[in-house]
């Protein structure tokens, strides 16, 4: 996996600056699922140390291309997303790549 | 600005559909490329560019257009906001923005009150001192929205 994601080139997208503290992979149950609306798609989960997490998507038509669509993954379903984490460490958000449920494997920002 | 978020507005509006948020930004877009596009022609004019146009005539078209841009403008990117207002909290070109906005609708205010303007509008004779007066206020007007098109773009990088 470490390999797959050294494959992800800087993103063509803006908004990623306050997110440098560098790559993570993150596990835990969905506590809001899905919403496409707005300028990113979003979903929350809460990690193994009970921190809720927000989780920033691609745009939502990009999103719901991706398969990711609202309502796709229950509420309370064990996710592993990949991505970046806030810069700041008391702030529990990350912006993401790729959202993996069981076996399936959502891009949002697919490798090029 | 949690008010905004939680506002029946932000709740319809996020329940419109997955390209609503970008039709929005279309809207801010044809809004700034209208308020701006007539600003710049407008100030050219009133910094002494085009000398053989007479003032009215391009006061005429630009200021309502304008006016009708600002607007579309000012209700799109409302809405924009209400979807996620909290997380421009502590956005520095946000703050900016708003402030420069009341500074350049000030402005706006100011420039229609004067004897200068209204002789130019009406195409009566200039006075002496007009010409002046007029750049001063046409360099100021395309200084502050250049600013605050400028804040706004670069809300989304911070």
């Amino acid at each position: 996996m470490a390999l797959a994601l050294a494959a992800f080139p800087a993103l063509a997208h803006h908004g990623w600056s306050g997110n440098t503290a560098g790559e993570i992979e993150l596990s835990g149950t969905v506590v809001t699922g899905v919403s496409l609306a707005g300028a990113h798609g979003a979903m929350q989960i809460e990690d193994a140390d009970g921190h809720v997490w927000d989780i920033t998507l691609a745009p939502g038509p990009r999103t719901h291309r991706a398969g990711l669509k609202e309502g796709v993954i229950p509420v309370g379903a064990e996710v592993t997303v990949f991505g970046e984490r806030n810069e700041n460490p008391d702030v529990f958000e990350a912006k993401v790549r790729r959202v993996v449920w069981d076996d399936q494997v959502f891009d949002v920002y697919p490798p090029q | 600005m949690a008010w905004l978020e939680g506002s029946a507005l932000a709740d319809f509006l996020r329940g419109l559909g997955i390209w609503t948020y970008g039709l929005l930004n279309l809207g801010h877009i044809l809004g700034i490329g209208s308020l701006f596009g007539a600003v710049l022609i407008l100030d050219l004019k009133l910094m002494g560019v085009w000398r053989s146009i007479p003032a009215a005539i391009l006061i005429r078209p630009t200021v309502p257009l304008a006016a009708a841009g600002f607007l579309l403008a000012a209700a799109s990117g409302i809405m924009m906001l209400s979807f996620n207002t909290t997380e421009y909290h502590g956005n520095p070109f946000i703050y900016a923005k708003f402030p420069i906005i009341v500074v350049g609708l000030a402005n706006v205010a100011v420039i229609q009150r004067l004897g200068a303007w209204r002789r130019a509008a009406d195409g009566a004779p200039a006075e002496a001192g007009d010409r002046t007066m007029l750049a001063i206020f046409g360099a100021l007007s395309l200084l502050i929205w250049t600013a605050v098109i400028t804040c706004g773009r670069l809300i989304g990088y911070w």
